[in-house]
């Protein structure tokens, strides 16, 4: 049964450092206090390698290592462990209140799995889930989830690989499962895909898994003059 | 309320451990004992068996609170797992951190998902489930008894009656099925 298709505000950021998309999530985040206003933010990330709740795998050492190779680290909210994220690999910040799709964030997380799958075979990548959350090629992960839901709100979401330096990946053991590699969309098509070519389809997916309207939304005013940080 | 109360007597003379030499701690509060006491005029503490045995207790939409000697027990619901998929990670409070209704008292993970545990009541931190650091799983085996979270005490009894009851609980989540 068709019920009303939440409306949801596609925002562009373009790249932008790790911090700056964390404010911007939050501004999204807000905007749900005064009623539902769903947001799906898109962006890359300059480099940075990112750790979520579970802190104790990685010691400050090990993430000032981290730093040396010329990337920012970022302890984070969102469930999963380490990843990295950088120029080439498309970000996707779904800002969703549950409440208007279902209150289930393992819902949640497989329809953004799909959404991925369904993008991938668009292109001519066949991917899969497994028992590891995220998307596969065979062995590889193309496409890395971590989420945070706080009240039905989501942030954080996924970071699909499509023409990224996978060399970044060497330096960890990509969200702690050993044995495992990485991929990407350019490297499974052995052509150049980059995240404009990317995007379209990544919101055809995922206006059709989250049975969701979307609509052009804007970036919210930059703050003017150079931050505090 | 009435019928509840009598419910629960009912449990309680039944299979009540006698518990006298152990006192409540002084942040307990006496209304809570006037609905529990038994028919001779003896005060007891109540044990959470006795709670159990009439159902589940108050519920918040995604706690439950059992009671133990004026304590009560946070434990993640059982219709909440479905949702949340297995847990591989449960972060507590301290003990002796106060919270208030509805602050953050820890955090689980499951299926890359972080999602916050908001606290139902007013009191005190008195314990929590060391057991969780090395098995978050027991918190979905066994969430009201091995994979509890915290315990802590009830310093505003009126909270608890603004929680959902079982009835009200079951309502409402047949509400978001629809």
């Amino acid at each position: 049964m068709q019920t009303n298709r939440p409306l949801v505000e596609v925002v562009r950021l373009g790249l932008v450092s790790y911090q700056e998309g964390l404010r911007l999530q939050q501004v999204f985040v807000n905007r749900h206090r005064s009623g539902p206003a769903h947001a799906l933010l898109l962006c890359q990330h300059t480099p940075v390698y990112t750790t979520g709740i579970r802190h104790k795998p990685y010691p400050g050492p090990l993430l000032e290592k981290l730093c040396l190779l010329g990337a920012d680290v970022h302890r984070t909210n969102r469930g999963g462990l380490i990843t990295f994220h950088g120029p080439g690999q498309l970000v996707c910040y779904p800002v969703l209140n549950l409440g208007s799709f279902r209150k289930s964030v393992r819902w949640y997380v497989g329809q953004l799995e799909k959404t991925v799958i369904t993008l991938c075979s668009r292109l001519g990548v066949e991917a899969a889930t497994s028992p590891h959350t995220g998307v596969w090629v065979g062995d590889n992960k193309i496409c890395a989830i971590g989420i945070h839901c706080g009240r039905y709100i989501t942030s954080h979401g996924l970071a699909l690989n499509c023409n990224t330096d996978l060399s970044w990946f060497s330096h960890i053991v990509p969200c702690g499962i050993e044995g495992k590699g990485v991929t990407s969309l350019s490297r499974e098509l052995q052509r150049d895909v980059s995240v404009e070519e990317t995007i379209p389809h990544l919101l055809d997916a995922f206006a059709e898994h989250f049975l969701c309207q979307l609509t052009e939304g804007e970036r919210p005013e930059q703050n003017s003059g150079v931050s505090s940080t | 309320m009435k019928m509840a109360m009598r419910a629960a007597l009912r449990c309680l003379s039944g299979n009540f451990p006698p518990r006298l030499s152990r006192l409540s701690p002084p942040a307990l509060v006496p209304a809570t004992r006037l609905l529990y006491g038994n028919r001779s005029g003896c005060w007891r503490t109540f044990s959470t068996t006795s709670v159990h045995c009439k159902g589940k207790e108050k519920q918040s939409k995604t706690s439950s609170s059992t009671r133990e000697q004026g304590w009560t027990q946070l434990s993640m619901r059982t219709d909440n797992h479905e949702a949340l998929g297995d847990v591989v990670y449960c972060g507590l409070p301290e003990v002796g951190q106060r919270l208030e209704q509805m602050d953050e008292f820890g955090a689980l993970e499951s299926v890359k998902a972080a999602s916050e545990l908001y606290s139902p009541l007013t009191g005190e931190v008195t314990a929590i489930n060391t057991e969780l650091a090395e098995n978050p799983g027991l918190v979905n085996k066994s969430c009201y008894a091995d994979g509890w979270l915290i315990k802590m005490t009830i310093e505003k009894p009126e909270e608890l009656e603004k929680l959902m009851d079982q009835p009200a609980y079951d309502k409402f989540i047949k509400s978001l099925e629809e």
